[in-house]
């Protein structure tokens, strides 16, 4: 239970808020941009990646809950179980390193997407009656009309659509870790330190001369990057 | 999509009610959904309990529209999926080999009516109880403060989160960010749009989270409250009664199901 306390200090709820309040207002950008995805998690995966698993765990499972709190998506909150796992997995992938190069966020991002499509098939059928009352319901649509039953089209529908938005998410999210100040990503440290870097400090918390010299060499190239 | 709450102010009755009692009755919603058996019994929950509140409420007419934006594509969908594929012996109509039968469309309806009479609840809840005054009888309960405040936070963000990005969206746009190009070049607008407010919120956060220090957000100190919730034995008997209801329900339908 250690670590669940240690990610949840004032600074990182405070970050939770954000991640929530983020993950509700980036509907607003996928809709005028009109493209295809929910991206409805990234404040989620962000946090789950900063601060850790629990940290991510808790802002998936409430920001479903907000969504239903508001009254914009009540049925989100069915949901919360499977927003939660996402936002652990985030977070355990990015302590073991997977959001060091795009290729391996992306990877994260695919596995994470199958589990989701997997875990939310059953909520979908069973609770729903097999739809979500949105466009890809078409898309059951067709895998019934081909022969399927009615879980396995959910979960054919689900690996379609959600393997390619998570995959999106994590590179929106490894994209923006390489963009954060070095001293933010420490403040929460569930990173490696050369998280999204090519080169920096090897241990977590560097100490002594060393952590000096690491920190010297970011803080340089941070004012280059500018 | 504006804002972060469908609470509508009125002087009512039910707008009076404690939080907790509502809650009560949206639990009692939630177990019918699960238990009752047919649609006849939901619907005439939804019109012998739920509208009658909502008139009581004086928020009929938002609370129909409210149901019909969220449950109304569920029906639609549902009845198509279950319709033509939950099979069945009387055959309405056929498309192509796909035969729509009478049994679909019920077992259709009859889900898209649990839907109704369990989000319907939900919606009356949220349309009467502003969520600061939920949080605060939760918290009163022994509900953790912290998750309250967590909650209670990203509603009141969220919108401005919201004119951030339409601020951050127009200001690339007049750099002259193409909007209506192809997928892929939109796909390509998304970090453009997105970073800016992402890298914005997270770098604030350290200043929000000394300001919660600065108030003594982490004290173990009992805090209070300026707002009291009224509260009432009669509310406390109803919402017991409610509650028990709702488990009554549970049981006799696992128990049904167990026969």
């Amino acid at each position: 239970m250690n670590s669940l306390r240690k990610e949840f200090t004032t600074l990182s709820i405070t970050l939770i808020a954000v991640g929530i309040a983020l993950n509700l207002a980036l509907g607003t950008v996928v809709l005028r941009l009109g493209l295809p995805l929910y991206l409805d998690s990234i404040g989620t995966v962000l946090v789950g990646a900063l601060v850790g698993p629990w940290a991510g765990a808790a802002t998936g499972f409430l920001s479903n809950l907000v969504w239903t709190l508001t009254g914009l998506f009540p049925q989100a909150f069915a949901w919360a179980g499977v927003a939660a796992i996402i936002g652990a997995l985030a977070g355990v992938f990015a302590r073991s390193g997977w959001f060091n190069t795009v290729g391996k966020a992306a990877l994260a991002g695919i596995i994470t997407g199958v589990l989701s499509a997997i875990l939310s098939a059953p909520i979908a059928t069973y609770v729903f009656g097999g739809v979500v009352g949105a466009g890809t319901d078409a898309l059951v649509a067709a895998f019934r009309a081909a022969g399927l039953d009615a879980l396995l089209s959910n979960v054919a529908q689900g690996t379609f659509s959600d393997p390619l938005d998570k995959l999106v998410t994590f590179v929106v999210v490894w994209s923006l870790l390489l963009a954060l100040p070095a001293r933010e990503k420490a403040r929460f440290g569930n990173l490696p330190v050369s998280a999204g870097r090519p080169l920096a400090g090897k241990t977590r918390r560097p100490a002594g001369k060393a952590a000096k010299k690491t920190a010297k060499k970011a803080a340089k190239k941070s004012t280059r990057r500018r | 999509m504006r804002g972060g709450s469908i609470y509508i102010e009125r002087s009512s009755g039910l707008h009076w009610l404690h939080p907790l009692t509502k809650v009560a009755l949206t639990a009692l919603c939630f177990a019918s959904a699960a238990a009752l058996p047919g649609l006849p019994w939901l619907l005439a929950l939804f019109v012998g309990l739920l509208l009658p509140l909502a008139i009581w409420g004086r928020l009929t007419g938002a609370f129909l529209k409210a149901c019909l934006l969220v449950v109304g594509p569920f029906v639609l969908s549902l009845t198509i999926i279950q319709g033509f594929f939950s099979g069945g012996e009387t055959v309405l109509f056929k498309l192509g080999r796909f035969a729509f039968t009478q049994e679909g469309l019920l077992a259709g309806l009859t889900f898209a009516a649990r839907l109704l009479v369990a989000l319907g609840g939900t919606l009356l809840l949220m349309q009467s109880t502003p969520q600061p005054h939920l949080m605060q009888a939760l918290t009163e309960r022994g509900f953790p403060p912290r998750i309250a405040y967590v909650v209670l936070t990203a509603i009141q963000i969220f919108p401005s989160f919201q004119d951030r990005a339409q601020v951050i969206m127009d200001a690339q746009q007049a750099r002259g960010l193409e909007l209506q190009s192809g997928l892929l070049n939109r796909a390509r607008l998304l970090l453009p749009m997105v970073g800016p407010l992402i890298l914005g919120s997270v770098m604030d956060v350290s200043e929000r989270a000394m300001a919660l220090e600065a108030r003594a957000f982490s004290s173990p100190a009992r805090k209070t409250s300026l707002n009291t919730l009224a509260d009432s034995l009669l509310q406390r008997a109803v919402r017991w009664l409610l509650a028990l209801a709702a488990a009554a329900l549970l049981l006799w339908r696992l128990w049904s199901a167990l026969q």
